[in-house]
């Protein structure tokens, strides 16, 4: 067992140890459904699912190659948008859509590419956001095709079938979980081996210097282009995953700047172009935008006697703390890029190697 | 010998100044070409203009026979001819090995050949104990030989070398010298721009020297030694 696990290791540079945690995660997030019945708590999980889906997707293209897109909101909603189409007015079911969207994202991403790529740096940036708010603006005012502004309400989710066999329903929130599991797992897996390839070799070289890269053989268009084709791609997997799992899409809901920025964040908070900085983000952001939206912190407070919910500060702190979390949420993305410019994960990675260094 | 490189008439404009002017030269296989000329000369431009980095306005570049005006430099670089650069260019957050990996992958798909050739390069300059450093850590003088392994593992059959001996210590120029003679045993053209004129008469087999983009001078060391225009140019005419 130790040498399988070592070869498995030496090929692709994991350790055993490594591959030992990935098979004790797999496992417990496999079974978790089936102990805990909690719709809440399977919701918290899916939403940390699509979080990990969204910053592992932004992440190839942003940490990897270094292209800064804060405009991945349009491929998040052109995603949403395809497979609610084609399932509201084509009957096509969303587990077919959700591949057609990821072809339409994929062709809307080669457009907006070969147009943007010409940027470069902050120009790349505010192009990317000009793009998002283009494909917004178009949602909107394309009622007939989209609905406009009035969204599109998803009336029935055909069952999902093999044959005869009815695999599920979608009634409950546990297929939900798994499909947001294995996506989550099937973005992870496809960030590791782009790491592991020449592709991945590339895109860090062009996100260190250009320049130099260009010179060293790397042609910049292709690599980019084909970096946000990836990165395209996994979005839109995400935005349908969301479409059906929320039931309901509108153009500020799957097409707003605040998706971009959010894509963007849980890739800077956990560590941007690493393989876990996304599932680490979304491990901070997830249960912090849960429990800031659902007055936590006002009841943490209440029970710690730090203050009396009948004082005049609790009352403050109940009426207005479950308002105030986008200020929260904003000073402590501050906090985190202040003061730890390489993300939660890379933070930790210092720590760690400052206390053996110490040891030894 | 054949030319490898043909430089016919070169022009390149920024607005209304001339970088370079109608400069023409040929450089054979084989031999050291070196590159000098006051600050301000064109030099770099020039070898912006011949690896793709910038069109030429005016002229052209003929490299094994090939026109290469308007080739991108990556194709430039695929076709057999790689540049250092003077402002050294490391993938700062990429370890050593990886850098010259980088390089590698020009001529490979494989990682593991990669790495064998980037390990090999790494020797070659004796950096192969730094191999798993972060490039953006090393000294200047490891920086420049790391920038040389680098383009080497692109396995290049011309070489353009900008100051790889600016900012060094003695010793790490004479190590620098050795390399680039060790380079031309095997059999790769160079061309070298430096400011240490002692280095460069040791090592070039012809001189080009460039002023105010225009072609001043060409020969041999010695020739060039002698020149007077040359002196002027470097000294003042009152010397």
């Amino acid at each position: 067992m130790k040498t399988i696990l070592n070869k498995l290791g030496n090929n692709r540079g994991f350790s055993p140890v490594a591959i030992s945690l990935w098979i004790a995660a797999l496992a417990g997030l496999a079974l978790f459904p089936q102990f805990v019945d909690n719709p809440y708590a399977l919701h918290v999980m899916i939403l940390f699912f699509l979080s990990t889906i969204m910053g592992e997707s932004w992440n190839i293209l942003g940490g990897y190659t270094g292209q800064y897109s804060v405009g991945h909101a349009a491929y998040f909603g052109v995603g949403a948008y395809t497979t609610m189409m084609l399932m509201q007015y084509r009957q096509i079911p969303p587990w077919l859509g959700m591949w057609a969207g990821v072809a339409v994202v994929m062709v809307v991403a080669l457009v907006i590419g070969s147009i943007c790529f010409r940027l470069r740096g902050p120009y790349f940036v505010l192009a990317s956001i000009a793009v998002a708010e283009i494909m917004r603006l178009c949602a909107v005012n394309l009622k007939d095709l989209t609905n406009g502004a009035e969204g599109i309400l998803a009336t029935e989710i055909p069952p999902f079938k093999i044959g005869a066999t009815v695999v599920t329903d979608f009634l409950s929130k546990v297929p939900f979980y798994y499909i947001g599991l294995s996506f989550a797992v099937l973005t992870i897996v496809a960030t590791m081996l782009v790491q592991h390839s020449k592709l991945g070799y590339y895109f860090q070289a062009i996100r260190e210097d250009q320049d130099a890269a260009h010179a060293l053989g790397i042609s910049l268009s292709f690599h980019k282009n084909v970096a946000l084709l990836l990165s395209a791609g996994f979005t839109s997997l995400a935005g349908s995953f969301y479409a059906i799992y929320v039931g309901f899409i509108d153009p500020p809901t799957v097409l707003a700047l605040d998706i971009s920025v959010q894509i963007v964040l849980i890739c800077i908070i956990g560590g941007i172009g690493t393989i876990y900085g996304p599932v680490v983000g979304s491990l901070v952001l997830v249960p912090l935008s849960e429990a800031l939206r659902s007055n936590l912190i006002a009841q943490g407070i209440f029970k710690l006697g730090l203050a009396s919910e009948e004082s005049g500060v609790g009352v403050f702190l109940k009426e207005n703390l479950a308002h105030a979390h986008a200020l929260i949420y904003g000073i402590l993305v501050v906090v985190v890029i202040l003061f730890m410019p390489d993300g939660v994960l890379g933070f930790a990675r210092k720590l760690f190697t400052a206390r053996n260094r110490g040891n030894a | 010998m054949g030319a490898i490189l043909e430089i016919k008439h070169v022009s390149k404009f920024f607005g209304g100044l001339a970088a370079n002017s109608d400069v023409s030269f040929e450089l054979a296989e084989g031999m050291i070409m070196g590159l000098i000329g006051p600050n301000g000369a064109g030099k770099t431009t020039l070898f912006n203009c011949i690896t793709g980095y910038y069109p030429p306005s005016r002229g052209e570049v003929i490299f094994k026979g090939r026109k290469m005006n308007g080739l991108e430099p990556n194709k430039v670089c695929k076709l057999g001819m790689a540049r250092t650069w003077q402002k050294v260019r490391p993938l700062a957050k990429m370890s050593v090995l990886d850098n010259v990996m980088v390089g590698a992958l020009c001529r490979t798909n494989s990682l593991k050949v990669a790495r064998d050739i980037a390990l090999e390069q790494l020797k070659v300059v004796r950096l192969d104990r730094k191999a798993d450093f972060l490039a953006g850590g090393l000294p200047i003088g490891e920086r420049k030989k790391l920038e040389v392994a680098r383009v080497l593992a692109t396995r290049p059959q011309l070489l353009l070398l900008d100051e790889v001996m600016g900012g060094l210590n003695p010793a790490e120029s004479e190590e620098i010298i050795q390399l680039i003679l060790d380079i031309k045993k095997h059999g790769i053209t160079q061309m070298v721009i430096e400011h240490d004129m002692k280095a460069i008469m040791r090592i070039s087999d012809r001189i080009v020297v460039l002023n105010s983009g225009e072609k001043l001078a060409e020969g041999s060391p010695e020739e060039i030694v002698a020149n007077q225009a040359v002196v002027e140019a470097y000294l003042g005419s009152e010397h």
